[in-house]
């Protein structure tokens, strides 16, 4: 009997050694060179390509979604009259041109020969319609309609002009116009369908046409053979596969049965890159992660206290290590990809000395503790935040790290000011404006403000918000970010860097900033 | 392992003690609960006695050593961490070592608590049936069909995270195994005539079932605790799996396995290192629960 | 018989008139799902209002629970707030998958835990028994998502047999199906092993042994017989469950479940989703019980069904 257990024992490790090195295997010997060398497993698949995404919206009417994950997907259904570029630059959509006629009168040259994906054709009514539907009834029962309140009314002048008339000044009409809730509909279809239908059966004017989706599946879309872009698209099909577990997601790309992955962990990149078909890309995106402090707490009322935290953390060797350097420094909670971003701001050195010199000023006991709260899904993020503990433990601060349900967090904690003394917040600020971010973070009584106020930023807030001359905005943002950078509302740790993998078949794959995806220009070799 | 090496010497020297004996004997009939009991033993060892064994401080991060291999796997040889480092640089050994008590804590005080309610509540219900037994048995149905989840995210949300809400969790959830368990004992038992003889002497309910009933219950549930120490300690991982897990400085097996699954082909040993620690206990009071119930209970449906 | 059924449905409203009290209130407590919805974007205090009033949330509760009440009685759960779609139909689009990978979980348990156990109570004290013992306590020592990514790892990555996720084919119910099953089995091998003991130790199966009857054919028809009782119980019991409780086994493999429908809708705070699904399952689980219970005078006439009340 004893040989018996003993073998048992051993077999039982034996087993996990195999599969650990079943799954490890390759990697020990990781230089340069890819260790994985199989044979592409996806090169037969012809003219169509298949993307694993993390999830879908559930919902493609446009004036109903706030997702990422709609955009990635619905980006090449529907246009607006302005468009963003794979470099987030605004240039023309649907519209051909357009022009100031004063402050609040913008008129618009549409594009001619377009059509709907049902055959529609598109044209200024098509315009009308779409706006008196995002700021109608329909459009005030989503979180698209507050977006573009500053749109009085959208005026038909001929088939293919459109004049927007807005109740007061906005700079940032232009960049929301690229935006999610301002995509064309086609006027007849929706109408003719009741809500429902349109929610599952989008149409719109983009390059692809959704012929396909089962929800939280799979959504297929095949080429729009009468897209007004020349020669484009390239693919005759692009699925999209909903697979939400970034390893599953891993593994099928590995076996071939996805050709683009979406959001590859950091802890992922290797295996990636150690694959020989398999390619990593990386792209910076418009989101920023940092602890924010909550001002309305003991301590953290202290500008002093909220300085020395920013000199203690060592911003760098936590992007370099944790996230492989994958990741970048900021100095105010917006990203380089932000207008209204100040360049000349240096993020705060790492300075351990300095940050206790403030301490001591503030007369924080050596030992204080601060209560921190992050989202208890984002396994990446732990692991910052606990090399944050690490460094504050330098200084004498003691960090209590809660984890907590990441939407108890968003929608409870931070904005009843229940989240500690910080607590993690992303944001990428959609208009790519230092508008939204700011306002939002800064004004007082806004959702995600709990306790911030301080009147000159209040004061600079507003006087951005008069103007349309961006030069005079952008002077106002650099007024505004220095004293933001002096304030410190929070302990900035870095702009996010998307991980996307693609199998070497594809070519021209550059993946987005912003998640939308522009798949028009992608062919397989 | 010393302990296995020790037992095998015994057949070869043939036993003077008697007591060396009498455990060899044990050994030979009952060989699951045997392993089940080394198996406990060792991460109760580890739990006790973690701070003695420990090579390294358990929280001491450090960057530099981030996801340092395994020494004997290190092809560079540098790595001074025998099963590896985790994410933030600290010793994934010590770290497992030390994660035996919080597992055993969830594991252990979870089922206290289950116990305690379950017990209580199965002995009213079976006892005085009628309506205490419809209403206690209806509300373990309602609690039966409430999604754990979601019960466990409402119970969060009102007294905050940490390992002692995980436990309260696991507590209030599984309170309804026992007290199933217990009431349809009861109920049987009830009939019996030493039972109906104690109540016509006029025995008081709280005596009968402090001196009758409670101690023939009292084998299955030290079996269905066995059992739920087992369950409760993957529920733990799974809850980390699921975003609502203990905060990421305490060394918990769940968590640690949930937070590096991503790891798995790049840094395998902080995902499987956790997963056999893991394996190891739960097999262990799976084993010593089967065994408990083939010797005290073995009719037991569960 | 009549009369226990119409107690045990009057028993089943009022269980699930308890859970939706419960669900209703209690998910009130964790969060509010305008919030969620503007979790980007520009969340106004108004905009949110407007919102909130659009999708009667700014009604008193009690209104609101009143008309998730009359759902209930009309099976009308309202729409999600975040796809549109009636509850209902989100839930009838995703039975399908949740109904093949419970009776896949189901088969696999029960094809690993049948012999096993069998065997286990044949060769008592064997080392046949002990290693299926062993064996089938193994499976439920992994938390199932690091057996599932394992499986995938070793069947789908390494080995390419097997498919690694999705709800196409036969082929891709086999690993969550084996993830499900092996949690399973553990426990049913278990009761399957002594059920089996329970009648083998009794009289007249030695006495069929000893009038020459084979050994094998003693134990199918008597002890086989006996520990059906038990395992329908268990597997009812588990059935209800299962149709709910697979969210992580769902979400390894990116299976479109009603489990990941229920706590997707949880994250997102979609309470119309999040109350029609837990009082669906509920209602199912609950009548899974009662056809449980009236199933055992099936199997064996012995048992009268007022008696087990549970």
């Amino acid at each position: 009997m004893m040989k018996k257990w003993l073998s048992l024992i051993s077999l039982i490790f034996s087993l996990m050694l195999v599969l650990a090195a079943c799954s490890g295997g390759g990697e020990e010997s990781s230089t340069n060179e890819k260790s994985d060398s199989r044979e592409n497993p996806a090169k037969d698949r012809g003219n169509e390509i298949i993307i694993g995404v993390s999830g879908e919206p559930q919902n493609w009417d446009p004036i109903d979604t706030f997702l990422l994950d709609w955009s990635t997907i619905a980006t090449s259904v529907f246009e607006g009259l302005v468009d963003r570029n794979l470099n987030l630059e605004i240039q023309p959509g649907l519209a051909e041109s357009w022009e100031y006629l004063d402050d609040q009168t913008l008129q618009f040259k549409l594009r001619q020969g377009v059509q709907f994906h049902n055959g529609e054709p598109f044209n200024a009514d098509a315009v009308k319609f779409t706006f008196d539907r995002l700021l109608g009834e329909e459009g005030q029962k989503g979180p698209q309609y507050s977006n573009y309140t500053s749109i009085d009314s959208v005026e038909v002048v001929d088939e293919y002009t459109a004049t927007f008339h807005l109740n007061s000044p906005d700079p940032v009409l232009l960049t929301k116009l690229a935006g999610y809730g301002a995509v064309i509909v086609p006027p007849k279809y929706v109408q003719e369908h009741d809500d429902e239908f349109f929610n599952n059966n989008p149409v719109g004017t983009g390059p692809f046409k959704m012929t396909g989706y089962k929800r939280d599946q799979e959504i297929v879309l095949e080429k729009n053979p009468d897209y007004w872009k020349e020669g484009l698209p390239k693919l005759d099909k692009v699925t999209f596969k909903v697979i939400p577990e970034a390893s599953t997601r891993l593994a099928e790309l590995q076996t071939g049965n996805i050709d683009v992955m979406k959001r590859v962990e950091v802890a992922q990149a290797e295996t990636v890159k150690n694959t020989s078909y398999l390619e990593l890309i990386d792209v910076g995106t418009p989101t920023v992660y940092s602890l924010r402090f909550d001002p309305g707490q003991k301590l953290m009322d202290n500008k002093l206290v909220r300085q020395a935290i920013n000199y203690a953390v060592d911003k760098q060797s936590i992007i370099d290590e944790i996230l492989s350097g994958y990741g970048k420094q900021i100095s105010t909670y917006q990203s380089e990809l932000s207008f209204g971003n100040n360049p000349d701001l240096e993020p705060y050195p790492y300075d351990p000395e300095k940050a206790k010199e403030l301490l001591a000023e503030a007369g924080v006991a050596e030992g204080t503790v601060l209560d921190v709260y992050i989202p208890g899904n984002d396994g990446n993020f732990k692991e910052i935040t606990q090399a944050v503990a690490f460094y504050l433990e330098e200084v004498g601060l003691k960090m209590n790290i809660n984890s907590v349900d990441n939407t108890t967090l968003i929608s409870e904690l931070i904005p009843n000011g229940k989240a500690g003394h910080m607590y993690r917040q992303g944001w990428g600020g959609w208009t790519l404006d230092f508008d939204n971010t700011a306002y939002l973070m800064y004004h007082e009584g806004e959702q995600w403000n709990p306790s911030f106020k301080d009147e000159k930023v209040e004061e600079l807030l507003a006087a951005q918000r008069a103007t349309v001359d961006q030069e005079e905005r952008k002077k106002i943002f650099m007024e505004l970010t220095e004293l933001l950078y002096d304030l410190a509302p929070e302990l900035n740790l870095y702009q996010a860097v998307d991980l996307y993998a693609a199998n070497s078949r594809l070519e021209n794959f550059q993946p987005p900033h912003d998640d939308r995806m522009r798949l028009e220009e992608v062919s397989v070799k | 392992m010393t302990s296995v090496g020790l037992e095998k010497a015994v057949p070869v020297n043939p036993p003077r003690r008697p007591h060396l004996k009498k455990l060899w004997r044990f050994i030979k009939k009952n060989p699951v609960g045997f392993i089940g009991l080394i198996l406990v033993a060792l991460s109760v060892s580890c739990a006790l006695f973690a701070p003695f064994i420990t090579p390294f401080d358990p929280s001491k991060a450090s960057l530099s050593s981030r996801l340092a291999p395994p020494s004997w796997a290190d092809p560079k040889g540098e790595s001074a961490f025998l099963l590896g480092a985790d994410q933030v640089g600290r010793d994934l050994l010590s770290r497992i070592i030390y994660g035996a008590r919080i597992s055993l804590m969830v594991g252990i005080f979870g089922v206290l608590i289950a116990m305690v309610i379950g017990t209580v509540l199965g002995l009213i219900s079976g006892y005085f049936g009628k309506w205490l037994d419809d209403i206690i048995m209806r509300v373990a149905d309602i609690q039966l069909a409430f999604p754990f989840i979601l019960f466990a995210i409402v119970i969060m949300s009102v007294l905050g995270t940490g390992i002692w809400k995980i436990i309260i969790i696991l507590g209030l959830t599984y309170w309804v195994g026992f007290a199933r368990l217990i009431r349809g004992q009861v109920i049987s038992l009830k009939e019996q005539e030493y039972i109906q003889a104690a109540k016509a002497i006029g025995g008081t309910n709280f005596n009968i079932i402090r001196k009758h009933i409670l101690p023939n219950v009292l084998s299955s549930i030290l079996v269905l605790g066995t059992m739920y120490i087992a369950e409760f300690i993957l529920l733990e991982a799974s809850l980390t799996f699921l975003g609502l897990g203990v905060d990421p400085t305490i060394p918990s097996w769940g968590g640690m396995l949930a937070d590096s699954r991503n790891y798995i082909t790049s840094a395998w040993w902080t995902a499987v290192f956790p997963g056999v620690a893991i394996m190891i206990t739960v097999l262990g009071f799976n084993l010593l629960g089967d065994w408990l119930r083939d010797k005290l209970d073995p009719n037991m449906k569960v | 018989m009549i009369a226990y059924v119409i107690r045990r449905l009057l028993h089943t409203v009022l269980v699930v008139l308890g859970i939706s009290l419960i669900v209703f209130f209690s998910i009130r407590l964790t969060g509010d799902p305008v919030s969620v919805m503007f979790a980007a974007g520009e969340p106004t205090k108004e905009a949110i209002a407007e919102v909130r009033s659009n999708l009667g949330l700014d009604e008193p509760l009690y209104v609101q629970y009143g008309i998730f009440l009359k759902g209930i009685f009309t099976f009308d759960f309202g729409k999600s707030f975040r796809s549109g779609m009636p509850v209902m139909e989100l839930i009838n689009e995703r039975i399908g998958a949740t109904l093949a990978l419970a009776l896949g979980g189901m088969a696999v348990a029960i094809l690993i835990a049948f012999p096993v156990g069998i065997l286990s109570a044949v060769k008592r004290d064997t080392a046949v028994d002990f290693f299926g013992r062993i064996f089938s306590l193994l499976g439920i020592s992994f938390p199932n998502f690091w057996l599932g990514i394992m499986l995938i790892l070793v069947f789908s990555v390494t080995l390419q047999w097997l498919p690694v996720s999705g709800f196409e084919g036969f082929k891709h119910l086999i690993l969550p199906s084996i993830t499900l099953g092996l949690i399973l089995s553990g426990i049913l091998a278990r009761l399957v092993r002594s059920s089996m003991l329970e009648v083998m130790n009794q009289q007249y199966v030695s006495t069929a042994k000893s009038k020459g009857i084979s050994e094998w054919k003693v134990i199918i028809k008597h002890a086989f017989r006996n520990a059906l009782l038990p395992t329908v119980t268990f597997i009812g019991l588990q059935f209800g469950s299962l149709l709910g409780g697979t969210v992580i086994v769902e979400q390894i493999f990116s299976w479109p479940g009603v489990g990941r429908l229920i706590i997707d809708a949880i994250n997102q705070r979609d309470y119309p989703v999040i109350q029609g699904g837990v009082i669906y399952l509920a209602i199912i689980m609950v009548l899974v019980n009662l056809i449980v219970d009236l199933s055992y005078t099936l199997i064996d006439p012995r048992v009268k069904v007022g008696g087990s009340k549970s």
